[in-house]
């Protein structure tokens, strides 16, 4: 894409020396203090939310911490127009390692997600996501036109829902969620006319009805409808809606005090340190600790998108885009889900959630993003 | 450079209206936290404290455990704990005046007790007091409506009928450590008791039993209303064991006292069932159904003979002159001796330059395999150890068991020290001494074995060579035992030689194992702890200098159907302070009166 001309000669000093000296003063307070408060915040509610458990999480997730800041500096470091040469090879990986998973793919609670090699587990839907990203980054970057064609949507698409439909069938269906806002996120701020949104809108509506009706299994419709109408059934499948709402609502103002909420420390909350730890946090830090999180993450979401703004070519915009949409539509989503606006799915939020994947992947995005913004300047 | 330029405005703009929306969604979604924890948070905050459902775990009640003839070892006791709720003291003070008057105890040592549970939530119930009388536990019955933050807690206590007698054996219950919770993938939760050691380790599985859960609506008060859903606990399984509680008792009883140090097996030989297994010093296992007071505990840790151990299977001793067994049934096995080579022993013997002495003065004169084992003459087997060299005799040693585990079912076994010169290179930085071959033909020097292994060495005597695995469950699935390659004909006559030790006179255990009614064949063994010259009268040595004693043995000679194994650490001579022991076990065995108890 670029062309590196002859600007290297043996007689001049290597140009390169300037802009890596302005990459380190360039990185981005804001989202770097964002990231690293948030998971602060998270061990520390990890460790609260399993004190019950039979095993403190704490010392795991702030090992999965610690690996995730070397890959966020790692992934920092590398050009981010390497990783989208290296797109087409990385989605490829990604595409068969989640064939892998169909076949070879170990159970934890529900959908054979994970795959197991030697000692080490993890959870590829995670890992082809971002390479999904930078491949559609890169697919629409190069078309550089205003509005993409029907024909460029369709690509553009197909490129999303191939690993999708893979996820969705394992099945996780909160996983292959996860997709839709990747491709949204990306194809519309690629450019789609307003006439082609409407038409998707309807075919996607005929999508869901298809899919409720013969895609779905019993306990994922019964999610559903708990969703609609969760006082109906206060201890049957309405139960984790509930308690978490119990457990938001009586944290009031100021929250019951670390490690003192009833709800969590009586195990009444599901899920508490991965799925529902915003209910943990909501309960023991009240209103304040929530509107706190919920402001890192508006800062964090407002600094990635500046990087996105300020970026230097049409491909880091549209990386930016896809990595935070898929950060935003977990924040959203779960925090919705914690105070019942959203009907109960497997998705964490993003630092405070446990788990190993997540964790990782969440950091390394966060080195993406500030690679791309420290080469803003290079070249130009 | 740019070469093309790119659209990228348009880019721009709908990143800024995307940030837009997701801000505008954050502050929608902080709106409904503000709904939920403020306009609704009484509401909420209501239903948190009622919150009415209650998890009660329903404990599964242990497996009991029997000795062979059905009799019970350990039982389940019904034991009662108060518990307080302090979020739902109205005076905690006055609470805590009311406690002490029941319990007898000053109110500063119930205050002391909460001072620990400061970090503790609350509405927790924490321990206040354990093993109530059923009169305390009525008294905060009557008065619960007064005082409803009081709860009495049932919880089934594990109760080892025999104490001390049993406690190596059966182990005891403690609280699982972290590294077990984790290992146990959830079979194994904080609080829980699981089995530490023992018979109640081993096999915690099968007795532990599957806990249950009651789900129970409750009112505001704590107050069951109805149930909710339940699953029953699964009981544990019952055990048997092979061990007879008479021979078990029996032995304890000889091994009871001050200065009392050692360890008794007896065994079938013919299937490997252990029908006594007694360690001495012991503890009282009762001890650790409770949550264990730091006294008890540090007592039994700074105990010098250290009663946790169990020596039986942990602790390593030189076999002595026990070892001229194995030597025997190895040297005319591999034909290094025949049973009528006769050595002659004037009381010493030179070897490497230097006099090698036997434990009879005047020496033995001619002796054969036969008198050699019954007078347990050492210069015939400097002799013949000289003869077959070291390599042979770590190798039949191994055959004999030594040097790994038998394989028991209890856990903690020590595999002990078969010496040669590999392991010399290896362990001890330096070479084989031929001298060395010398003293282990006596079983003195790094031979170490456990009277474990030594009882099953001499139940491979007794059953013509079968390596049977010891165990302590009747029926337990052992795997068949193998048969090692030696000699029938050795077999006999080292049979012969041990019956001659306790029922021909001048044998070194006539006087004080030989039993009317039954014929016992055994060896003795002395095992030196300070070198000859400095000794004097046994009896006015100091307790840790003193010999320790063996005596090895089965029953009836012709056709053994027992094998027992004494060991007496620091217990003097093999044949005074051990033989009378397993002669006392066979007499309970065989329903023989010889009319001696265990004495003063």
């Amino acid at each position: 894409m670029q062309s590196i001309s002859g600007s290297i000669t043996g007689s001049h000093p290597v140009p390169e020396d300037r802009p890596r000296l302005r990459l380190l003063s360039s990185i981005d307070g804001g989202l770097i203090l964002s990231a690293f408060l948030l998971a602060a915040i998270g061990l520390a509610t990890v460790h609260s939310a399993s004190s019950e458990m039979p095993v403190d999480y704490f010392p795991r997730q702030a090992g999965w911490v610690a690996v995730g800041l070397v890959l966020m500096v790692i992934s920092m470091s590398i050009d981010y127009h390497v990783l989208l040469d290296l797109s087409v090879v990385l989605y490829v990986l990604g595409l068969a390692s989640l064939v892998g998973v169909l076949l070879f793919g170990v159970a934890h609670g529900g959908a054979a997600n994970w795959l197991k090699i030697g000692a080490f587990q993890f959870q590829p839907s995670e890992f082809a996501k971002i390479a999904t990203g930078l491949f559609l980054a890169r697919y629409l970057a190069g078309l550089n036109l205003r509005v993409l064609e029907l024909r460029h949507i369709v690509i553009g698409a197909a490129i999303v829902l191939l690993p999708m439909v893979l996820v969705a069938v394992e099945p996780d269906m909160g996983g292959a969620a996860m997709y839709a806002p990747l491709m949204m996120g990306m194809l519309l701020v690629a450019g789609i006319r307003v006439r082609l949104l409407v038409t998707a809108a309807v075919i996607g509506l005929v999508l869901v009805t298809g899919i409720w009706t013969f895609g779905m299994k019993g306990y994922q419709r019964q999610r559903v409808l708990t969703f609609l109408a969760p006082e109906t059934d206060p201890l049957g499948a309405g139960y984790q809606v509930r308690q978490s709402k119990i457990a938001v609502g009586s944290g009031e103002l100021l929250g019951k005090g670390y490690m003192q909420g009833t709800q969590s420390q009586l195990r009444f909350l599901p899920a508490r340190h991965t799925d529902f730890i915003l209910s943990v946090l909501a309960e023991e830090w009240g209103f304040l600790g929530v509107a706190g999180v919920l402001g890192l993450y508006a800062l964090y979401i407002t600094s990635a998108t500046r990087i996105a703004i300020r970026a230097r070519d049409r491909a880091g915009i549209l990386l930016v885009v896809g990595l935070i949409s898929i950060t935003c539509f977990h924040v959203l989503y779960n925090s919705a889900m914690v105070v019942g606006f959203l009907p109960i799915t497997g998705i964490p939020l993003p630092f405070l959630s446990y788990g190993g994947s997540f964790t990782m992947i969440n950091f390394i995005s966060v080195g993406i993003i500030l690679g791309v913004d420290i080469r803003r300047y290079v070249n130009r | 450079m740019q070469v093309v330029r790119e659209h990228r405005d348009d880019l721009v703009r709908r990143v800024r209206v995307m940030t837009a929306v997701v801000t505008s969604v954050i502050v929608a979604i902080a709106t409904g936290f503000w709904f939920t924890q403020l306009v609704q948070g009484d509401y909420y905050r209501e239903l948190a404290e009622n919150n009415r459902l209650r998890k009660l775990p329903i404990k599964a009640p242990r497996g009991l455990i029997f000795d062979r003839k059905g009799r019970l070892l350990v039982e389940n006791v019904p034991s009662y704990n108060l518990m307080i709720d302090r979020s739902r003291a109205t005076n905690l003070e006055h609470s805590l005046w009311f406690a002490a008057g029941v319990l007898g105890r000053p109110v500063a040592e119930l205050q002391q007790i909460l001072q620990k549970y400061r970090a503790v939530p609350a509405f927790k119930p924490v321990l206040l007091a354990e093993s109530l009388s059923l009169s305390e536990v009525a008294r905060f019955g009557v008065e619960g409506l007064d005082y409803p933050e009081f709860e009495v807690e049932v919880q089934h206590q594990r109760l080892y009928r025999h104490r001390e007698q049993t406690a190596h054996l059966l182990g005891y219950l403690g609280e699982p450590s972290l590294d077990e919770i984790e290992k146990s993938k959830g079979g194994y939760q904080p609080g829980d008791m699981i089995g530490k050691k023992g018979i109640e380790q081993t096999y915690d599985p099968s007795l532990r039993g599957k806990d249950g859960e009651r789900v129970v609506v409750v009112d505001s008060r704590g107050q069951l209303l109805r149930e909710y859903k339940s699953v029953p606990a699964v009981p544990g399984q019952n055990l048997t064991l092979s061990i007879d509680l008479d021979l078990q008792q029996e032995a304890a009883r000889w091994l009871d006292g001050p200065e009392k140090v050692g360890a008794v097996v007896a065994m079938d030989p013919r299937n490997g069932e252990i029908l006594a297994l007694v360690s001495a010093p012991a503890f009282n296992p009762n001890l650790f159904a409770k949550r264990l007071q730091q006294a008890d505990w540090q007592a039994l840790i700074e105990d010098p003979n250290h009663p946790l151990q169990n020596r039986a299977i942990q602790n390593t001793y030189s076999p002595g002159s026990t070892f001229k067994i194995v030597m025997e049934t190895a040297g005319i096995t591999d034909h290094e001796f025949d049973p009528h080579t006769s050595v002659l022993c004037t009381g010493a013997k030179s070897f490497y330059g230097r006099p090698f002495r036997c434990w009879k003065k005047g020496g033995h004169g001619t002796v054969d395999g036969h008198l050699a084992l019954k007078l347990s003459c050492d210069v015939y087997f400097y002799t013949l150890g000289q003869k077959m060299g070291i390599e042979k005799i770590a190798r039949y040693s191994r055959l004999f068991g030594f040097g790994a585990l038998t394989g028991i079912d209890i856990e903690g076994e020590k595999k002990g020290n078969v010496p040669d010169p590999e392991w010399s290179q290896k362990v001890r930085k330096q070479p084989w001494y031929p001298g060395e071959t010398i003293s282990v033909s006596i079983g003195q020097g790094p031979v170490l074995v456990t009277p474990l292994q030594m009882a099953r060495m001499t139940a491979m005597v007794a059953n013509g060579g079968y390596k049977v695995v010891p165990h302590l469950v009747k029926d337990a699935k052992v795997p068949p035992p193998e048969h090692e390659p030696l000699d029938a004909e050795a077999l006999r006559v080292v049979r012969g030689g041990m019956w001659a030790v306790v029922n021909e006179g001048g044998g070194t255990a006539y006087g004080s194992a030989r039993l009317p009614g039954v014929e016992i064949a055994g060896k003795t063994g002395t095992v030196q702890v300070i070198a000859q010259a400095q000794r004097t009268e046994e009896h006015n040595l100091p307790f840790k200098y003193r010999d320790h004693a063996w005596f090895t043995s089965f029953a009836p000679a012709d056709n053994p159907e027992l094998v027992i194994t004494v060991f007496a650490e620091h217990g003097g001579g093999g044949s005074k302070v051990a033989a009378p022991i397993a002669q006392a076990i066979y007499a309970k065995y065989f329903g023989i009166d010889n009319g001696k108890s265990p004495g003063p």
